[in-house]
């Protein structure tokens, strides 16, 4: 009891802000129940890709790698869940072969930017071309899916109001593994011994590895599992949100994981709310188009997205920090 | 100071993925020469023989395509049936390009007006510009260009653009939903708003306003730019947010977005028994299979049947202008024909009869 004071006196001002979504949430439901799910389930559905991918991005900078091949990563997961699944005639192969895919991906990162010491905006930026180049190159026309991911729903968790309709029910185990992707990585990240050493091997190398941490191998473990978590945004794009794979489809939801990520500031659950933010500012601003009512012009109403991101940008302005090694190849001093 | 590397990064690295794609679209080399299949249709009623074209007394038609085959099931399997039926009626030759990278459009094109061919049809808008400089280029030949609006001061006599009233197709597509939807609520999911997309949306609402006065529609473009006709997972999104507020036929108008919207919609409960989905631009019953539990029918441009009126113009004559608009209808209902009562069957066939024949005005403005 006095140990969940103190952790609440700790995370005050974050549990005020949820407190009050929340309160938010169910007032406007109270209000608007004929638009309240639909919009909080569209908010949700546009951010779980977003989750994973931030997750990726956080991950490889708290690490001190800069990830900037998520969109490649998720490209080619999605083109390689969809075309294995289509081909084989089994979606889990599918699945697992978009994932093998994110990990394959990231090991192509981890290889280049941390063994060999590439630039890693470059080496991100390299692995976004191979995958625009792939995929297009190779994309044919006519396949299809040989079935849907099922959905499921938590059993109790599912019964709370609004929450449950919207967090755990009506969609597939991608969105339940985002979730818990979200926590996991925030207690491995702030509450293991792999958390502590990743985050020393992102701030302070050189302390990291007196202490007799290897760096290198650190990074590149952890680079390339989050190329995991890359694959199954992908698989989520090409094989449950839709049930296609169209060249470029990622259509920049990798960049906008890195964002988001900054917008989080490097933390695996603000990552998560910002990408829920910025899901539901896109539901308005399509709900605004769609009941119209409003004398708003679309054009206006499509620049909400951006708009809010400015705004969150501003307030969050010089009040966060990146991990201090980030972008930087560990060299060791005296060798 | 770290934070701004993100500011030059990722433009630059949007920059570059963008500029990556550019150059890794299609075969590389002459498409034209070495890249490029050239068809050889050995079915009877016209000739692929194309020795003696430049003899007055053969017709020789040649097609184009945009990047992809013949048998697309869209816009290019269309204008190449079209072609293939002008050139059995006036027993004449046919041969087709399928163009493999946007670079050979006009190299593809100098290969029909080299072998003095009389009609070359292209397809696709994003031929337009190379069609206008091929048709400057060689008087002698006709060009028609399938879905090419051209600019404000072409003056080509032997250019015409087939175009289709958009707003019509919609119109009868919006006046079947309005009959079939229950909740009286409708949903549009579409791409860039643009012109021929508007066209389509606003003829839809008012078709279906026509038809069902108690109708309300739920419209939504795709906010971004470059991406808006190419992001499924969008569409299916909106649909999905549509579906869930009650709507019960959803119109998906914007390439691969709109097919997002369609596949979306199949996949909901009740598919093809309380949710429809209705498809645009050609029969989309061929061209997203995905969509089929839901597909009660597509907004369409009749290309085929524009494409064989236009070449018999073209052997017997003048275009009729720079642009020639073509006639839109729906798609057949295919699995839907026993599911859609007859009252609503006739009643739709006698509005796209009105619309075609023109007694009957879409009310479309932009």
């Amino acid at each position: 009891m006095e140990r969940l004071s103190t952790w609440a006196s700790k995370n005050r001002t974050p549990l005020v802000i949820a407190a009050a979504v929340l309160v938010a949430a169910y007032a406007f439901n109270l209000v608007r129940g004929d638009i309240a799910p639909s919009m909080f389930g569209a908010a949700w559905g546009y951010a779980i890709p977003l989750v994973l991918a931030a997750l990726v991005g956080v991950i490889g900078e708290r690490s001190g790698v800069v990830n900037i091949g998520i969109e490649g990563q998720m490209l080619l997961a999605a083109f390689a869940g969809f075309f294995v699944a289509a081909v084989s005639g089994s979606m889990i192969v599918g699945v697992l072969a978009g994932i093998g895919t994110g990990l394959v991906a990231g090991g192509f990162l981890a290889v280049t930017a941390v063994r060999w010491r590439m630039d890693q905006i470059i080496a991100g930026v390299v692995l976004n071309i191979i995958a625009t180049g792939l995929t297009s190159f190779y994309l044919v026309s006519g396949q299809s899916l040989p079935g849907v991911i099922p959905n499921v729903s938590v059993p109790l968790l599912s019964q709370i109001p609004l929450l449950g309709e919207v967090f755990f029910s009506g969609r597939s185990v991608i969105a339940l593994i985002a979730i818990l992707a979200a926590v996991l990585v925030h207690l491995a990240l702030f509450h293991s011994r792999w958390g502590l050493r990743t985050r020393a091997v992102g701030e302070y190398p050189s302390a990291a590895d007196t202490a007799g941490i290897k760096v290198e191998r650190l990074r590149m473990v952890n680079v390339t599992l989050a190329g995991s978590l890359a694959g199954l945004a992908g698989v989520y794009l090409s094989m449950d949100a839709s049930s296609t794979f169209e060249r470029e489809m990622t259509a920049g939801r990798g960049f906008l994981a890195l964002a988001i990520m900054i917008m989080g500031a490097w933390r695996p659950l603000r990552a998560f709310s910002m990408a829920l933010f910025f899901g539901f500012v896109n539901a308005t601003a399509s709900q605004l188009q769609q009941t119209g009512g409003f004398s708003i012009p679309p054009q206006l109403t499509a620049t909400l997205p951006y708009v809010a991101t400015l705004v969150v940008l501003a307030v969050a302005a010089g009040r966060v920090r990146p991990p201090g090694a980030v972008g930087q190849p560990y060299v060791k001093k005296d060798q | 100071m770290k934070s701004t590397r993100y500011l030059v990064a990722v433009p630059a690295a949007l920059a570059l993925a963008l500029a990556g794609c550019g150059g890794s679209t299609g075969t590389s080399g002459a498409g034209g020469d070495t890249g490029s299949d050239t068809g050889s249709g050995d079915t009877a009623g016209y000739s692929t023989d194309d020795s003696n074209c430049a003899d007055e007394e053969v017709f020789c038609i040649g097609l184009v395509t945009d990047t992809g085959n013949v048998d697309d099931k869209s816009f290019n399997q269309s204008a190449h049936e079209g072609a293939e039926a002008a050139a059995t009626e006036l027993e004449g030759v046919y041969k087709y390009i399928e163009t493999q990278d946007a670079k050979d459009y006009a190299a593809n094109m100098a290969q029909f007006t080299d072998n003095s061919y009389d009609a070359i049809v292209t397809v696709g808008f994003l031929m337009t510009e190379a069609t206008v400089a091929a048709a400057e280029e060689n008087p002698e030949t006709k060009f028609i260009g399938v879905d090419q609006g051209y600019p404000e001061g072409t003056e080509l006599t032997n250019l015409t653009g087939l175009i289709f009233p958009e707003d019509q197709a919609g119109y009868a597509a919006g006046f079947l939903a309005g009959l079939m939807t229950e909740t009286d609520k409708l949903g549009q999911v579409l791409g860039q708003e643009i012109p021929p997309v508007q066209k389509f949306a606003k003829g839809f609402e008012n078709g279906a306003k026509a038809a069902n006065d108690a109708v309300s529609v739920q419209t939504v473009y795709h906010p971004a730019g470059d991406n808006a006709f190419n992001d499924p997972v969008w569409g299916a999104g909106e649909a999905r947010k549509q579906l869930a507020q009650d709507v019960d036929v959803v119109f998906g108008a914007g390439g691969n977005t709109g097919n997002g919207a369609l596949q979306e919609v199949a996949k909901a409960d009740g598919a093809g028994e309380s949710v429809y989905c209705i498809g645009v631009d050609t029969d989309q019953w061929d061209t997203v299979p995905q969509a089929q539990p839901c597909l009660i029918t597509s907004a369409m441009k009749l290309i085929t049947k524009g494409v064989t009126d236009t070449l018999m113009t073209a052997e017997s004559g003048e275009f009729e202008g720079v642009q020639t608009v073509g006639e839109a209808g729906i798609a057949p209902y295919h699995d839907f024909e026993d599911t859609i009562p007859d009252d609503v069957k006739s009643q739709v066939e006698e509005i796209v009869a009105q619309l075609q024949d023109g007694s009957l005005e879409t009310g479309v403005t932009l």
